[in-house]
């Protein structure tokens, strides 16, 4: 499985980013040219056949990639990315910054000294690279990052939609495989206040069914396996009898394991995580196992998107400013076509039907406007 | 197949042991649930309390986290208030359910777990209270922004619901069992009711079969009673009309014997008649007497309804007014007399006695009283005991001589003796001087009673 991992790199981006939001307005006033847009504000959908802008100008049609590190997400993202690269006519190029933030800064700056057309980034420390990427924008260049503004494109993962699309399956398991009854764990993650509403959309759909028992509500301390391996386990003490838990994917394989090691786990059991974590996609692949779904964010797909959108800025076309990366729940009976898909993420672009399941595209931003990139950390769901 | 009253007692005792046996799982059945009530109930109470009061821990620290808090943002002691109050009753649940959940092993490392951690949450809301009253707002934030107090509030939570949810299942469990409790009672009370039911239902049916047997039994025997009636009285009928053909036939023998007999003493009278010779006249005269004692048997038989016997009174009186009519020719000074009690004998033995009879009495006339003398012959006629009569014929005449020859021919006494060994009487001859007197005494072999006619 290739790049749908967010848990450590996700979570750790998203909280530096909203850092690196709060800081922007004092940062963009000691630098020259346009602020962007550091409101929030409600895109409208993105408008495929809004009018072309000129071609940048005195830039290379390459596409500069400046990756983390080598985790199994961000390949798929550097997969996507190369294959709509060479599709496009680009020049592909990627740096790994081994989730060293000032190396990554530094291979951003590099790809700007080699005059890159279009740079996508993803740092450890948002803020280190905020620089560097605000810089880039300003010359005209295309700049995708995940999460954390700056960026002319901003991908975002909606996080009540990923915490409904885990609990709707798990819902539609408990109503016909558990008759409308059973006892639930929720394992969250206090650390990480934007992702509540992954949390709050499993209480909104939980606390509908008038069978369900929230048992625990607690948040394991390290988000990891081994915490939620030791908060599954004090549980156990209290309530021996689980059926369905759900959380990120890493503590709920810590958990899964803690109902093993106390004899009881059940095969009808519904143990669901979000990540898409290669040991969880192993777990349903299964067939038997408790661990039943996994909520993937497809990397290949919406790397596949970026390259396909840095091509057109640099082809002066107008792109979308932000797009959601939809979850998408993976099952056994679901898993072999979504792995098709993350291996030929071309055709899952240009099949509209297929590409409006996995993405959703807001706003317009093309060289010409370019002053209105965004630099506020963006989501579809936020409410005014 | 026709219900014997064996079959009935038998089956009905089945009957019987089965609805009492189902009479007695019903009762016992009841029993068994009203003690699994009783326990269920005993359970529901504890789980109740349990549940109370992990709930009202619950509320205790909830109360006492509200008022940190309020305290932390606005410094303000009046928040605190509830504080100490809901430690101390925290704690006052704590140990209310350590006493409720004693009989309860499974539950004790949890609460001692649950009551590390409410300790620990107190300790945490201590802490910060103490720093903010000191005025250590930096660090007192910090300690609060650990998120520690709310990690030990979600924990305890865990272990709050945990005792909850085991008391809702207890609960929940008893109710389940008391439902199918009630269910158990339901259908034993409906098979049981069934089951007496179909007892008393084949019981009655038993008895009902038995009963229309027995009439129709009754009415069968009944209906061959009144056959066999019929047959009777048919039968008697046809022996009644048997009877009556053979009373007239007898009763026409006797009269056809005593004409023919009669028709002899005609005949005797006639050849006695036409006979010069008194001697020979007189002996046909004996031998018509004779014939007329026999004849007059016959036809007092023929005119009777009992041809087995005869009443002597009746019989001798019309043999000795016979004999009374035809000898006053010859003698008119002897006189006869005569006294007859009312004495049954037989047939033959009647004519027995009337050949005696004859033969005493007409001696009696022609020796007794010679030449002419008046004199009397009495005949007297009396029963005695033991089945037994005597006759006696008794005259006041000259007697008879001892060793003097016979004055006839002797063949009445030959008679007579013949007669008297048929009849199987015993003979005296008594001399009375005057006068002789013969008496007979026979067996009757019948009451001396005259039946009533």
């Amino acid at each position: 499985m290739r790049g749908h991992s967010m848990t450590g790199w996700h979570s750790a981006a998203m909280a530096l980013g909203l850092l690196a939001a709060l800081l922007a307005p004092e940062v963009a006033l000691g630098q020259d040219g346009p602020p962007g847009i550091t409101a929030p504000r409600v895109f409208a959908p993105f408008d495929p056949a809004a009018p072309a802008c000129s071609v940048p100008k005195g830039l290379t049609r390459v596409l500069g990639h400046v990756q983390e590190n080598d985790r199994e997400f961000l390949e798929g993202v550097n997969h996507g990315l190369a294959m709509a690269a060479a599709d496009r006519g680009l020049e592909y190029r990627r740096a790994l910054a081994d989730s060293d933030a000032a190396r990554a800064d530094a291979q951003i700056r590099t790809f700007i000294d080699a005059n890159v057309g279009a740079l996508v980034a993803t740092s450890s420390d948002p803020a280190v690279v905020r620089h560097s990427l605000l810089e880039a924008i300003r010359a005209g260049r295309f700049v995708g990052t995940i999460v954390p503004p700056p960026a002319t494109l901003l991908l975002n993962a909606p996080q009540y939609a990923t915490g409904k699309a885990l609990t709707d399956v798990a819902v539609d398991y408990i109503n016909s495989k558990l008759g409308g009854k059973a006892s639930v764990v929720l394992l969250t993650q206090d650390s990480m206040q934007y992702l509540s509403p992954r949390f709050v959309a499993m209480r909104d759909g939980l606390t509908a069914l008038p069978g369900v028992s929230i048992v625990a509500d607690i948040a394991p301390s390290p988000v990891t396996e081994e915490g939620g391996f030791a908060t599954m386990t004090t549980i156990l003490q209290a309530n021996p009898d689980i059926d369905v838990v759900l959380g990120a994917d890493a503590v709920v394989l810590g958990a899964l394991k803690a109902l093993r090691s106390a004899g009881k786990a059940r095969p009808d059991q519904f143990i669901g995580g979000i990540d898409g974590e290669p040991e969880a996609i192993a777990e349903i692949k299964q067939g038997n196992s408790p661990y039943k779904a996994s909520i993937a964010l497809s990397s290949p797909v919406f790397g596949y998107a970026m390259g396909e959108y840095a091509a057109d800025w640099l082809d002066g076309k107008s792109v979308p400013q932000a797009m959601d990366i939809l979850p998408i729940a993976l099952t056994h009976d679901n898993i072999a076509s979504y792995e098709a898909d993350l291996a030929d993420p071309a055709s899952v672009f240009r099949d509209p039907v297929r590409r409006a399941a996995y993405l959703r595209m807001y706003g317009n931003i093309c060289y010409d406007t370019r002053e209105q990139f965004v630099d506020f950390p963006w989501s579809s769901e936020t409410v005014f | 197949m026709p219900t014997s009253i064996r079959a009935v007692i038998g089956s009905t005792l089945v009957f019987l042991v089965v609805g009492f046996l189902a009479l007695l799982a019903i009762v016992g059945m009841t029993f068994w649930l009203g003690e699994r009530a009783q326990r269920y109930f005993d359970s529901a109470v504890e789980a109740r309390d349990t549940s109370g009061a992990a709930v009202a821990l619950r509320s205790a620290v909830q109360t006492a986290e509200s008022s940190q808090r309020g305290f932390m943002v606005g410094g303000n002691e009046i928040y605190l208030a509830p504080y100490g109050t809901s430690k101390t009753r925290a704690q006052r649940q704590l140990d209310v359910l350590k006493v409720l959940l004693a009989s309860h092993p499974e539950t004790q490392i949890p609460l001692d777990h649950l009551q590390s951690l409410v300790s620990a949450k107190f300790e945490e809301m201590d802490q910060t209270i103490t720093l903010k009253r000191a005025r250590h707002d930096d660090e007192a934030m910090a300690l609060f922004q650990t998120n520690k107090g709310k990690a030990l509030m979600d924990e305890a939570n865990v272990f709050i619901t945990g005792i909850v949810r085991q008391a809702d299942e207890r609960l929940t469990a008893g109710v389940e069992e008391q439902r199918v409790n009630a269910l158990w009672l339901r259908v034993v009370s409906a098979i049981g009711a069934l089951v007496i039911v179909g007892v008393v239902g084949a019981t009655a049916i038993v008895l009902l079969r038995y009963t229309r047997e027995l009439s129709g039994a009754r009415d069968e025997v009944r209906g061959l009673n009144s056959v066999l009636e019929q047959r009777v009285v048919e039968r008697t009928a046809e022996l009644t009309g048997a009877r009556d053909r053979a009373e007239v036939l007898l009763s026409e023998v006797n009269h056809r014997v005593a004409n023919s007999l009669a028709m002899v003493s005609s005949l005797v009278i006639l050849q006695s008649k036409a006979i010069a010779d008194p001697a020979a006249k007189s002996a046909l005269a004996e031998t018509q007497d004779r014939i007329f004692a026999i004849s007059l048997v016959h036809r007092r038989l023929y005119g009777s309804s009992d041809v087995r016997a005869v009443m002597l009174d009746e019989y001798l009186t019309g043999l000795l007014d016979h004999l009374k009519t035809s000898m006053r020719g010859d003698r008119q000074s002897t006189t006869l007399s005569y006294d007859l009690a009312p004495v049954q004998l037989g047939t033959d033995a009647s004519i027995n006695l009337g050949v005696v009879v004859t033969e005493w009495v007409t001696n009696a006339f022609k020796y007794a009283y010679p030449l002419g003398s008046a004199g009397e012959i009495r005949v007297r006629l009396r029963p005695l005991p033991e089945g037994r009569a005597e006759l006696v014929v008794e005259d006041d005449g000259v007697g008879r001589t001892e060793g003097a020859p016979a004055k006839g021919t002797g063949l009445g006494s030959r008679i007579v003796t013949a007669m008297a060994q048929g009849l199987g009487g015993t003979i005296e001859y008594e001399e009375r001087a005057p006068g002789l007197l013969a008496r007979i005494s026979f067996a009757t072999g019948a009451p001396a009673e005259k039946p009533a006619q």
